[in-house]
């Protein structure tokens, strides 16, 4: 049922375009526009080595029919732990205390002991599908019947940088795309109010790594996320002064860009000059679009606590869930949700720490995915909740229960998919009897991110940029499968 | 046991049947693929010899990351991979190896493994201690390294173009030709000033300019240090503010930013440069306004919550900050990656990093006092000297000739014994609670006897004025060991001894000022001075001599003129541990010249009563340590007050939020341990001062200076990095100013040589450069004429297609890189056209932003209501006060970097975000308005804003548009456009 007029992205935009008169678009504007919703989906260009080629954020055709439009990423930097969470380990449990019956690959070496850790808490079957979940997600519980829970992630290399590359950029090294660039890239914006591409950042700053999370690598800048501050005002300078609002700032626009466009045929080819024409031309019409998108004040208060805005514990994440949603109604392509450093990164203290992530961010994520459902958007929205990595079975830090920690795993971890043809109350793969090391259905981050851009229509082979002379791709060379099995 | 075993049987043997095949597999690449490898590639494709085209044969990641033409390998498909057409001769510019083709079997062993899937079990072989390695290699010996033949003879004058245009020949592409001469003074100005020329200065140069002067006058000029600075400062994240959480300002670490930018315009040799930062106290003790080169130590973040919290995780995490910081910045190594575990990736060892922590063991952060005269300077050291031998009682420096000359002095200006004049107490009363009572004029503390006090006394002085206040302690057999202080053992400590005037009718009181503070009998390592020097922790004691009544006398900085009906209030506070609290007391004061009042020990007035010349040794050493501290402490106040600076020293007045400048010492060198893991808890050896012990060609550890104090060690840190041996030092400096030339290091990670870093695009030229700055003594500006003269940095920077296709990230550099403003520059470029730039050199930062109230110590500062128009003209951006923690977030939206981390280099981004702040910002409203009331035509807009001369197009369109909108709507859109933004 489409009850609410937001609901539907196109509709949203034109409804805004055409009551947008803060910026008093003209009618070049208004032309374009029309001229934009009668245009056939170019598909994505091939070639990037010179002049010839134009970057834009226009929608592109897709390689085959997509089944997803956006994507909402609430990334847990750090590495969760996934037997505290959502692959409950009853051998691991048996043997606490005990020896590990095998060989650790550890990261940290020196510190992790080989003494098993039994998760300290209970795990329960719910939903239709008899999903087991951690008493850590109470309300992730709830919508286990909309999700795909996938238990045998690997990335490889165990360590927070090459994990964030790996899971968000395709490959464990530094300087790659990221794959919101990638998205972007491929199949440009929904909107032309908003940037494709969105990253909301934490209040207690950004992840470790910093911009590395959103970078467009060597893709052209115009596929940058943009990050928007986790405090009001979420993006600044957004207004222009009273005199200069309206048909003068007009004017000054359309100055400006003939001038930048005059410069550019003296300077042909250079990505940066073109990023800086298109970015002005967004700017101007974020100054309406962007105020009213991040603004959540005229949400419903049923709405508000479905997500935890009125719990002080949720509230700041919960107001992000709810823009990130706003965001993609809106037609933004990309949505990234960030915490601060890598707060999942429990070397020690697991035991006080982990509960107040999950406290912090269950609610909020749970709401996300069944208000994108009621709202008949999760059939075409990807919701993901993952880190970089996942934590080892056996014990860090053996000084006392309030220290216990476990120390990285990238052999074996879990994270959760919802939304945009995944399959729905599904778990797929499964780690060895102590949640240590993948051993059924592994699904590697390049196939991940193959079956990821399967389900936008794009073929991850053939979706690339040319760099150097060779054609690169965000799962580069590596062998990646799309797993039909993830898909319903 | 393997976990194997908990699997099911079937599922155990399906992996095992892949295993096998994989197992299968790997043997054949390793019995047969990898010796050709080994025999054909490795010579140029590894990272043990070379990796030429940034290409390594000698891991799986090497050839799927590819060099510089891409992946080698298409797995399974060896009609698309790079390293089978190669080997296979079948395209003329494209044979590897390069001189011999392979026999026809290895080459189909290659497309069978490729075929295959090319399976490669091998992970990067980083063999993290293995120091062959290019950046660790020695630097060649003066004159043994030539630039190669130049193709073309006469482009051979400039050595570095030599080496430029080889890489290019090899790959067939063609330089690009000269720039013009409009671009070229463009864009020499804002790299060696961050500043635009004029459009005067423009013209003249395409007219009949001489670059090679234009580049002499550009380097002659302050303006050059100015821009310079902000890259050093930039690589070592200095800021001026503590960053983390309690993000307290530092007033005086701008000192330290003026020393740089003098260093650099007076092209300080770059191992002076290294010494003097790190250790100018040791090495170069006769210029002690060199202490402000020490600002480098104190550059970083200070974690003030954990240095009250947690000493031991402070010291461990601050140092780390500061060897992170001197190794990144000086020798582009990660050093702190070894703080946990050996280096994972380059041969540094736990060992290796501690050894750098213990060389940083002695210090604390703070501001340090300096004098930026020499001679007074001299003076200060001289009377300090004699201070410190009065207090110790040292009778080879007390007794000499000379100084008993000055002791005879004393003497004969000694007047009468001023008279003191009990005050007139109208309250006391005790904070803790125990019970003050009065006797006469004096005063008894009974009762309860609390851990700390502090005792308040209100009084009103019958004098007229006051030079100065006594405090008597007096003794009592009713006290512990006869008093006069209330602790077992009859002592007491007075912690701060302060006093207040209030006027009569005034809302608040006047705090007064103490000049000096002495005492009859002063304890061990609890003199009166220490009860008027701010720090609670420190304060005046007697023991052992207790059962006697003592006094002290505390010198007003000036005298007191006490209106009718002022009252003076006194706080005691006694703030040392186990009840050191006064037992009885008197307080008085007098109007007499201080410098008379003070309080002389019993000795001294002894010896004053005997003839001089009857006087034996222990009386003429009392009346001489009391004499000369007098004197030495008004020679001391009569020098100008010293400079601050914040750095880091063994003596520091560390910056608190309780107070700013809480003075604390370094008595001993903490002792560093290696910690197990990093663990603070798990303390292992101590670790003596030293540092890489890759560097081969030096001595690593520094057992020496290790033993003597502890600047020793800081000095022989400094003496190893400015070494001429040091391959890492002059790579790493080189390295940097090819970087900010070009944009791009020929290493691309500045801070980086290890094997995580990047592979050098021109590693031969990398050396030339390093020893041509070594052997100039490390001379900057030698450095800069020869690239700034180079064709290679001539060139236009415009796009070709022919070179694109082959190299389009430019690392050849077959074309100048067109570069964005950056923050700093776009500011002043914009305040420079709008003929609003105060050229001023040095001093205090500017602070553009208005303070409001703090939020757990750190205020909010508000950027956008800070008032453009409130001063007539603005400081460079060199000179803004960086807050580390809450960024301008104008500057911040163009890429002015996050000094919490070091920011060797800066990033360029596009975004919406940036162009919302340079449309609305304003700081660009303010100065497109103040731009629109100055010129008068559109031409002039153009000349004034972009530098040349308008087109006929843009003369038309802009007249119409400005008749219509204005000039200063024009003069917006010109500083928005791409044209004012980059630099061609």
């Amino acid at each position: 049922m489409i009850s609410n007029p937001m609901s539907h992205p196109q509709l949203c935009s034109r409804r805004h375009f055409l009551h947008a008169n803060g910026f008093g678009l003209g009618t070049v504007a208004l032309a374009s526009l029309l001229e934009r919703d009668g245009l056939l989906a170019a598909p994505v260009k091939p070639e990037s080595v010179t002049g010839e080629v134009r970057y834009d954020l226009m929608p592109k055709k897709a390689h085959f029919e997509p089944r997803a439009k956006a994507m909402i990423s609430l990334f847990m930097m750090g590495g969760p732990s996934q037997m505290d969470l959502f692959d409950p380990k009853p051998m691991l449990t048996k043997y606490d205390g005990q020896k590990f019956p095998g060989e650790i690959k550890y990261d940290n070496l020196a510190q992790a002991s080989a003494k098993c850790f039994g998760s300290p808490w209970k795990f329960a079957k719910h939903g239709q599908c008899g999903m087991e979940i951690s008493e850590l997600l109470p309300n992730l519980s709830k919508v286990v019947d909309e999700i795909t829970l996938i238990r045998s992630m690997t990335s490889g290399v165990s360590n927070h940088a090459q994990g964030l590359y790996a899971m968000n950029a395709g490959r464990s090294v530094a300087g790659r795309p990221a794959l919101g660039s990638w998205l972007t890239y491929g199949l440009g914006s929904e909107t032309d109010e908003l940037p494709a591409y969105m990253v909301l950042s934490h209040p207690g700053g950004l992840p470790t790594f910093q911009g590395e999370h959103f970078t467009n690598g060597w893709l052209p800048a115009l596929f940058q996320g943009t990050l928007v501050r986790a405090v009001e005002p979420r993006i600044l300078n957004l207004d222009p002064p009273p005199s200069l609002a309206g048909a003068p700032q007009e004017r000054q626009l359309a100055l400006l860009k003939a001038f930048n466009e005059d410069h550019l045929t003296q300077h042909r080819g250079e990505l940066d000059l073109q990023a800086r024409i298109s970015s002005y031309e967004l700017a101007a019409k974020m100054q309406t679009a962007a105020k009213e998108a991040l603004d959540i004040s005229k949400e419903p208060e049923h709405v508000k606590k479905l997500y935890g805005v009125d719990n002080p514990a949720t509230k700041d994440y919960a107001t992000r869930c709810i823009i990130a949603r706003r965001l993609v109604e809106r037609g933004v392509r990309y949505v990234q949700v960030l915490n601060a450093g890598q707060s999942w990164d429990q070397h020690g203290a697991l035991i006080t720490s982990l509960p107040k992530n999950c406290e912090a961010t269950d609610q909020p994520s749970a709401a996300l995915i069944s208000d994108l459902k009621q709202r008949g958007l999760l059939d075409t929205t990807v919701v993901h909740w993952g880190g970089e990595m996942g934590r080892l079975p056996v014990l860090q830090n053996d000084a006392g229960r309030e220290k216990w920690g476990r120390d990285h795993n990238t052999y074996g971890f879990s994270m959760w998919v919802a939304g945009g043809g995944f399959k729905k109350g599904h778990v797929h793969g499964e780690t060895d009897e102590f949640g240590h090391k993948a051993v059924i259905d592994e699904v590697k981050h390049f196939d991940y991110h193959a079956t990821l851009l399967k389900l936008f229509g794009l073929d991850h082979t053939k979706l690339t940029y040319k760099r150097n002379g060779r054609a690169a791709s965000l799962t580069d060379n590596q062998g990646a499968k799309v797993v039909e099995q993830l898909l319903a | 046991m393997s976990l194997r075993s908990f699997l099911q049987a079937s599922l155990a043997c399906a992996i095992a049947s892949v295993a096998s095949a994989v197992a299968q597999d790997v043997a054949f690449f390793e019995a047969k693929v990898l010796p050709v490898l080994q025999a054909r590639c490795y010579e140029c494709h590894s990272h043990e010899k070379k990796m030429k085209g940034g290409l390594t044969l000698d891991s799986r990641s090497g050839w799927e990351e590819g060099g510089e033409n891409g992946p080698a390998i298409m797995v399974g498909r060896p009609e698309e991979s790079l390293i089978i057409k190669m080997v296979r001769w079948t395209d003329k510019d494209h044979q590897m190896p390069p001189k011999d083709k392979l026999p026809a079997a290895e080459i189909a062993l290659l497309e069978e493994w490729v075929k295959r899937g090319a399976p490669d079990p091998r992970v990067l072989v980083t063999r993290p201690t293995s120091t062959d390695w290019w950046s660790l290699k020695p630097l060649p010996r003066k004159g043994a390294l030539q630039a190669p033949q130049a193709i073309e003879n006469r482009l051979s004058l400039n050595p570095i173009d030599a080496f430029i245009r080889a890489r290019l020949t090899e790959r067939k592409i063609a330089p690009s030709a000269e720039a013009d001469r409009r671009t070229l003074i463009r864009r020499v100005m804002f790299d060696l000033h961050g500043l635009p020329p004029t459009h005067a200065e423009v013209e003249a140069f395409v007219r009949e300019g001489d670059y090679e002067a234009l580049v002499e006058r550009l380097l002659a000029s302050p303006r050059y240090g100015e821009r310079w600075a902000r890259h050093w400062l930039d690589t070592i994240h200095f800021a001026e503010t503590h960053g983390c959480g309690h993000d307290l300002p530092r007033d005086h670490a701008w000192r330290y930013r003026d020393y740089v930018i003098e260093s650099l315009n007076n092209d300080k040799p770059w191992p002076r440069f290294v010494r003097e930062q790190l250790a100018a106290d040791r090495l170069f003790p006769e210029e002690p306004r060199l202490i402000a080169a020490l600002g480098f130590l104190g550059a970083g973040v200070f974690d003030h919550s954990a240095y009250q919290t947690a000493p031991t995780n402070f010291d461990y995490l601050d140092r780390d900050d500061l060897v992170t910081q001197t190794m990144a910045a000086f020798t582009s190594t990660t050093a702190n990656c070894a703080r946990c575990h050996a280096h994972k990736f380059d041969p540094i060892t736990q060992e290796d990093y501690y050894a750098l922590q213990s060389v940083f063991a002695g210090i604390i952060e703070g501001d340090i006092p300096f004098d930026e005269g020499t001679k007074v300077a001299q003076q200060r050291k001289h009377w300090q000297a004699l201070l410190t031998a009065a207090e110790a009682q040292d009778k080879a420096v007390l007794l000499t000739a000379e100084n008993d000359v000055l002791v005879a002095d004393w003497e004969k200006h000694q007047g009468p014994t001023v008279k003191w004049t009990t005050l007139g107490y109208e309250s006391f009363i005790s904070t803790e609670g125990a019970t003050l009572s009065r006797s006469g004029e004096v005063i008894i503390s009974g009762g309860a006897k609390p851990e700390k006090d502090t005792y308040v006394i209100t009084a009103m002085a019958s004098l007229a004025s006051i030079t100065a206040l006594r405090l008597d302690v007096i003794a009592d057999k009713s006290l512990p060991k006869n008093g006069p202080g209330r602790q077992d053992n009859g002592n007491l400590t007075v912690s701060e001894f302060e006093a207040q005037v209030f006027d009569a009718g005034a809302a608040s009181p006047v705090k007064l000022k103490f000049s000096r503070a002495t005492a009859d009998f002063n304890q061990a390592s609890y003199a009166a001075p220490a009860a008027i020097d701010g720090n609670p922790a420190t304060g005046w004691g007697i023991h052992p001599a207790v059962g006697q009544s003592h006094h002290a006398v505390f010198e007003l900085a000036a005298p007191l003129t006490l209106k009718l009906g002022a009252k003076l209030t006194i706080s005691l506070k006694q703030l040392a541990p186990q009840s050191h609290l006064v037992g009885r007391f008197k307080l008085s004061a007098t109007d007499e010249p201080a410098t008379r009042a003070s309080a002389m020990p019993a000795l001294a007035a002894a010896a004053l009563a005997v003839p001089a010349d009857q006087r034996n040794e222990p009386q003429r050493l009392a009346l001489a340590a009391h004499a000369l501290r007098l004197r030495a402490t008004d020679e001391m106040q009569k020098l100008p007050a010293p400079a601050l600076v914040y750095a880091a020293g063994k003596k520091a007045d560390v910056l608190l939020a309780v107070s700013k400048g809480t003075p604390t010492t370094v008595a001993k060198p903490k002792v560093v341990h290696l910690l197990k893991r990093g663990d603070f808890d798990k303390s292992l050896d101590a670790i003596a001062s030293g540092a890489l012990s890759a560097v081969k060609t030096l001595p690593s550890r520094f057992t020496k200076a290790h033993a003597g104090d502890e600047s020793e060690r800081r000095a022989a840190l400094a003496d190893w990095i400015a070494d001429d041996k040091n391959p890492l030092t002059w790579r790493s400096i080189a390295n940097r100013v090819w970087h900010y030339h070009f944009g791009r290091g020929i290493c691309d990670t500045p801070s980086d040589f290890g094997r995580m870093g990047g592979a050098p695009s021109h590693p031969e030229l990398l050396d030339w450069l390093a020893c041509e700055l070594r052997d100039s003594g490390g001379s900057l500006k030698h450095l800069h004429r020869l690239i700034l003269t180079s064709a290679a940095y001539r060139q236009s920077s415009e796009q070709r297609d022919d070179a694109a296709k082959l190299d389009g990230d430019n690392r050849l550099l077959w074309r100048m890189n067109r570069l964005r403003l950056d923050a700093d520059s776009y500011r002043d470029y914009v305040l420079a056209a709008a003929d609003k730039l105060d050229l001023t050199l040095g001093g205090p930062s500017v602070r553009q932003f208005v303070t409001g109230p703090a939020v757990q110590l750190t205020p909010t500062l508000d950027y956008t209501a800070y008032d453009w128009a409130a001063a007539p003209k603005h400081r460079r951006s060199i000179y803004r006060f960086v807050w580390r923690g809450v960024p301008d977030p104008f500057m911040e939206t163009l890429d002015f970097p996050d000094l919490g981390l070091l920011a060797p280099s800066r990033s360029f981004s596009a975004s919406s975000l940036q162009s919302l702040a340079l449309y609305n910002n304003a700081f660009v409203l303010h100065f497109s308005s103040e731009l629109g009331k100055q010129i008068t035509t559109p031409a002039d807009a153009i000349r004034r804003i972009l530098l040349r001369e308008p087109t006929e197009n843009e003369l038309r369109d802009f007249t119409t548009y400005a008749q219509m909108n204005g000039l200063a709507a024009l003069c917006r859109v010109l500083i928005n456009s791409n044209e004012f933004l980059f630099v061609n």
